[in-house]
């Protein structure tokens, strides 16, 4: 008897039906569960539960001080409350007649007790001091929102770069659609390369390159979102339906004419959800970048940071974390429109 | 070198004809055959209904005859020119399709999609911009009309659409090409009885108004005997019947349809 005869052979009650969980799902768990433990270890874990236990103990008032606390209360305490003037004595300031004409912009004098030892009596006297400072009630807030402004023009730029690479990378590298099987191969290796450069190792180097600024920054972020966009685009005409496709190509059309009238049809509110994620994502990365110098906010928030200015520090976080909870709306408002 | 001078006797021989079909056969994987050797000559533009169950080899015949299955032996000739990879698309040209699940592109609309139909005579230009001349948008507008779409239904997305009005977008779409030859694969499978007639009807109104010949696929005897001119019976990817409708006999029809089940699963006997 074979085993097929063996089978057939077999009464309805004696079938034997596939386990949900069989043996190497089992085994799989407990190598997967050793090598988290295994890790776990290794990065001292348990301190951080230990850390966070600690903290938690110490705000409900059961014990006194905890590592993360005193870490945190410093900058906590620094941070608020937050700065919007820009107060700059007038002696730094070399256009004052432009900056005094604008609103609300007026000069403040402060008479300030300096102790410092006199030179000739050899004696320590506290000596009064008027000096005249330039206030602009909103000065710093406006440079943030500049900054943030800027920020957000990096990342429009870089999607929008990285959108017009992609879609014909995309083409190259969608299996169906490629001209060969080299030009795929060597276009998936390329957008697989250009997405394993996180953008900031590749700012730091493009800092170097182009100079401080918007550009090293807009650039990076392009080349590693041109890499993740080509290559969830060429999934998306991989797998796009291929009934209409064969359907027009049995018209005796072309394959660029697949492409347009099948396949862009079909997979445009795939393109433009991930473009949207993409810019959403890269407004994010923009302020990130920014700290190896490549222009916007992140740039500020770091020469502040390095200055221990942290109530300028919290002006700055406060105003990206509203600025990505508008864009988080806007996103999602477009996308309702446009899919 | 015998094969390819018996190859040019045939296309000779075929050179009036509609379509001919020569000593098909096509295999899956190690299956059963799912056309054994499937020859038949269409001469004239006529409705021939190829009538067979699931799995009889009707499907892979006709995307054979598309060239969108590689044949692994025979001949296929559409109004005399034969099907090679090299002169597919001029094949392709003389042909129409209809599919069993439409293959309408859904985001585009309905009059878009007819136009589609018309693509390989339109520059790349005009197709990125979807920019068609103003003769092929009239043109498009008429077969709508004719078959039975109405104007605000040539401007909606065609996943809008029923089931029936698909179907009759789909059959513009094939007859903007001004083909010669229309096939189409189960176009009322997926459509309830009354739909199905309608889209037969037009089927038939290709043949008897446009003088193209259809070549299409049912399961159903009773649409087959009702539209058809001739019925080409389909069993197990064996030619079994061919003959007009009044020759298929109840015992023909049973013969067609027997076994069915067993002809799609491969028995231990015939392993």
């Amino acid at each position: 008897m074979t085993e097929v005869e063996e089978l057939r052979a077999r009464k309805p009650e004696a079938w034997r039906l596939k386990p949900a969980f069989d043996a190497r799902i089992l085994l799989l768990s407990f190598l997967a569960f050793c090598g988290l433990a295994l890790s776990a270890h290794r990065l001292e874990l348990g301190r951080l539960f230990s850390d966070v236990g600690s903290f938690l103990l110490a705000s409900a008032g059961l014990k006194d001080g905890s590592s993360i606390g005193d870490g945190m209360s410093g900058l906590v305490t620094g941070m608020f409350p937050i700065v919007v003037d820009e107060r700059t004595p007038i002696e730094y300031v070399d256009d004052l007649e432009v900056r005094l004409v604008r609103p609300f912009a007026h000069l403040e004098q402060v008479a300030t007790a300096e102790t410092v030892l006199d030179p000739d009596t050899l004696e320590i006297v506290t000596r009064e001091t008027a000096k005249t400072f330039l206030v602009e009630p909103w000065g710093y807030l406006g440079l943030v929102l500049l900054k943030m402004l800027e920020t957000v023009e990096i990342a429009i730029w870089a999607t929008l770069f990285a959108i017009a690479a992609s879609l014909p990378l995309s083409i190259l590298c969608a299996r169906n659609y490629s001209p060969h099987i080299l030009v795929y191969a060597a276009g998936r290796t390329f957008v697989s390369f250009l997405r394993s450069v996180p953008e900031l190792i590749s700012a730091l180097f493009l800092v170097l390159a182009f100079g401080f600024g918007a550009i090293p920054g807009i650039v990076a972020l392009a080349i590693h979102s041109t890499g993740f966009l080509a290559k969830f685009f060429a999934e998306d005409i991989e797998s796009a339906d291929v009934r209409p496709q064969e359907a027009i190509a049995v018209t005796g059309a072309g394959r660029l004419a697949v492409l347009r009238l099948a396949v862009i049809p079909q997979v445009l509110p795939s393109f433009t959800g991930l473009s949207l994620y993409i810019l959403d994502r890269n407004v994010r990365m923009a302020t990130v970048i920014g700290l190896v110098g490549a222009g916007g906010i992140g740039q500020e928030l770091k020469g502040r940071f390095d200055m221990f200015q942290y109530d300028r520090v919290g002006t700055l976080l406060l105003v990206i974390f509203l600025t990505v909870l508008l864009l988080d709306f806007l996103a999602a408002r477009i996308r309702r429109v446009l899919i | 070198m015998p094969a390819k001078r018996s190859r040019s006797i045939a296309s000779q021989a075929s050179a009036g004809r509609l379509l001919s079909c020569d000593g098909l056969v096509k295999s899956y994987g190690d299956g059963p055959p799912a056309l054994g050797g499937v020859s038949f000559v269409m001469e004239a533009p006529q409705f021939t209904v190829l009538l067979g169950s699931s799995g009889s080899g009707k499907t892979t015949l006709l995307r054979a005859i598309a060239g969108l299955v590689p044949l692994d032996q025979g001949e296929i000739h559409v109004t005399g020119v034969a099907l090679t990879r090299a002169n597919l698309k001029t094949v392709r040209r003389r042909l129409g399709m209809v599919h069993q699940e439409f293959g309408l592109t859904d985001r585009l609309t309905a009059a878009q999609n007819v136009l589609a139909g018309a693509a390989p005579d339109l520059s790349w230009s005009r197709l990125l911009f979807q920019a068609y001349p103003t003769p092929l948008r009239q043109r498009a507008c008429s077969l709508l009309a004719e078959v039975g779409l109405t104007e605000i239904q040539a401007n909606r997305k065609a996943r809008e659409l029923s089931g029936g009005q698909r179907q009759r977008v789909g059959i513009a779409r094939a007859l903007i090409g001004q083909p010669q030859l229309f096939l189409a694969d189960e176009p009322v499978a997926n459509l309830d009885p009354q739909t199905a007639s309608g889209i037969l009807a037009l089927l038939r109104e290709a043949v008897t108004v446009h003088g193209v010949g259809v070549l299409c696929s049912l399961h159903q005897t009773d649409l087959a005997c009702q539209y058809a001119d001739r019925i080409i019976g389909l069993q197990g990817g064996r030619l079994v019947f061919d003959g007009p409708p009044a020759d298929l006999s109840p015992a023909a029809t049973a013969a067609l349809f027997a076994g069915a089940g067993a002809a799609a699963v491969p028995t231990s006997t015939a392993a």
